[in-house]
């Protein structure tokens, strides 16, 4: 930062205090429902869902074995195999957003090719494991469910476009592959990796059960002996360091941009008039998606913050269906991600990709709207 | 000279490969040249979609994680002979 940049952020910062109208009542109501709205998520879901969501996400980027999902978006794999795997595999592969583009680049260019590779872009942000239980913990889980599913459907049709579209390019890439098989086996079956998620997701849903104090105790207890045998007993001391630093690694990653984004969320409902959100995404007519899911796509949304964010809006009087619609592009589309598709995928192809989002979660959001 | 690439778009996990082949290097002695390779069209050349890759000496070593530092210096050990 140069001195005069410094100096001219310090005198904002300066005339910001002197001047601002700290005991106007929409600063004082902002700040409250900012504080309010923090307050309610520090109380209710990090304990209960976001450290036992980490924990899990931490241990699918230890303990899952990724090569053999990786092997399936290959050149060779067939098409009714690759599409399936590439709309789940973002759960598992991309724990953290920042690595989806490579991975879309590689299928793109060097794997399954050009279908499958849209198909993993869409729903690599949107099925993260973290966003959908947050979701579900906060928003209820027939919202969880919709979102996963209608993410999943969307991307394969969207796969399938783009593939029909331009089906000139996948024969280039079919000379090479890509490197698997290097990760270092780890030494544990797989029936003891999917107990060791199962287990913890018990923790997490069971934390949220409406049941006997007394039975919930004794579950969760139950759960969480099950985790400490498995750490103890099954698991390497090397790996448990390496579940517990890469869970650390996405808490300071996430954590910070969500307590921003939850603060931001109480202010909107101040600040956002309700008859402004009510005229726009009220009703659930194909008009009001199409406006959440124009909006959502061009809207960055670090991860997770599209919850409290959403959350408000329905609480300003957002429909069911504009809201999963604004789920769906407000995840996997933003002006940013926009500009670097262009860069990778050229003109034609990211135009008629981002197209094709817009319009199959608009029907997405519009079905769901009416039928759930 | 041989070679040790870290591939990545450079976030955390790449700088802490890097840190750990700089260590092991000091440490025993080793000597190769490290490179950093940031952008996603090498890297992919390389056929790693998953960062941090590590090729040494022109062999894709490892990709998606950070190996122990055990690993690594058999691995170095091996391949810079």
């Amino acid at each position: 930062m140069k001195e005069w940049t410094k100096f001219a952020l310090l005198v904002a910062a300066f005339l910001i205090f002197y001047f601002a109208p700290i005991n106007a009542p929409v600063v004082t109501d902002s700040l409250m429902a900012g504080l309010t709205l923090l307050q309610e998520y520090a109380r209710l879901h990090v304990l209960t869902c976001l450290v036992p969501a980490f924990f899990i996400a931490g241990a699918i980027a230890v303990y899952v074995k990724k090569d053999a999902v990786l092997k399936l978006l290959g050149p060779t794999t067939k098409k009714y195999i690759a599409y399936p795997i590439a709309s789940i595999s973002g759960g598992i592969l991309a724990v953290c957003s920042c690595t989806i583009l490579p991975l879309f680049t590689g299928i793109y260019k060097r794997g399954a090719g050009i279908g499958p590779a849209v198909a993993f872009l869409f729903t690599g942000p949107a099925i993260n494991v973290t966003a959908i239980l947050l979701t579900g913990n906060v928003l209820g889980w027939d919202f969880a469910v919709g979102r996963l599913v209608a993410a999943m459907i969307i991307s394969v049709i969207a796969g399938l476009i783009m593939a029909a579209v331009f089906r000139g390019h996948d024969r280039k890439n079919t000379e090479t592959g890509f490197a698997t098989g290097m990760q270092g086996d780890l030494p544990y079956s797989n029936a003891t990796v999917i107990v060791f998620l199962l287990l913890q997701l018990g923790v997490l849903i069971g934390f949220g059960l409406s049941i006997e104090p007394l039975l919930k105790g004794f579950l969760l207890s139950a759960f969480l002996a099950g985790i400490a045998g498995i750490v103890i007993f099954v698991y390497q001391r090397e790996d448990n360091l390496e579940w517990i630093r890469e869970t650390w690694d996405l808490v300071k990653k996430i954590l910070p941009y969500l307590f921003a984004g939850v603060f931001v969320a109480g202010i909107i409902e101040v600040v956002i008039p309700r008859e402004f959100v009510v005229g726009l995404v009220g009703e659930n007519s194909v008009l009001s998606n199409l406006v959440a899911s124009t909006f959502g796509a061009f809207m960055y949304f670090a991860t997770l913050t599209e919850v409290p964010i959403i959350q408000k809006l329905m609480g300003l009087g957002m429909g069911r269906g504009p809201a999963l619609t604004l789920f769906l592009t407000g995840n996997s589309l933003s002006l940013p991600s926009m500009i670097v598709l262009f860069k990778i995928m050229g003109k034609r192809q990211a135009s008629v990709y981002i197209v094709t989002i817009v319009l199959f979660s608009t029907a997405a959001g519009w079905l769901f709207g009416k039928y759930f | 000279m041989k070679t040790v690439l870290v591939l990545g778009t450079g976030y955390s996990k790449c700088k802490v490969l890097e840190q750990r082949l700089l260590a092991l290097k000091q440490e025993h002695g080793l000597e190769f040249d490290l490179a950093k390779v940031t952008d996603l069209e090498s890297i992919l050349s390389h056929g790693i979609m998953m960062t941090p890759g590590l090729v040494i000496d022109g062999k894709v070593r490892s990709v998606g994680t950070v190996p122990r530092d055990a690993q690594l210096i058999q691995w170095l050990k091996e391949d810079l002979q």
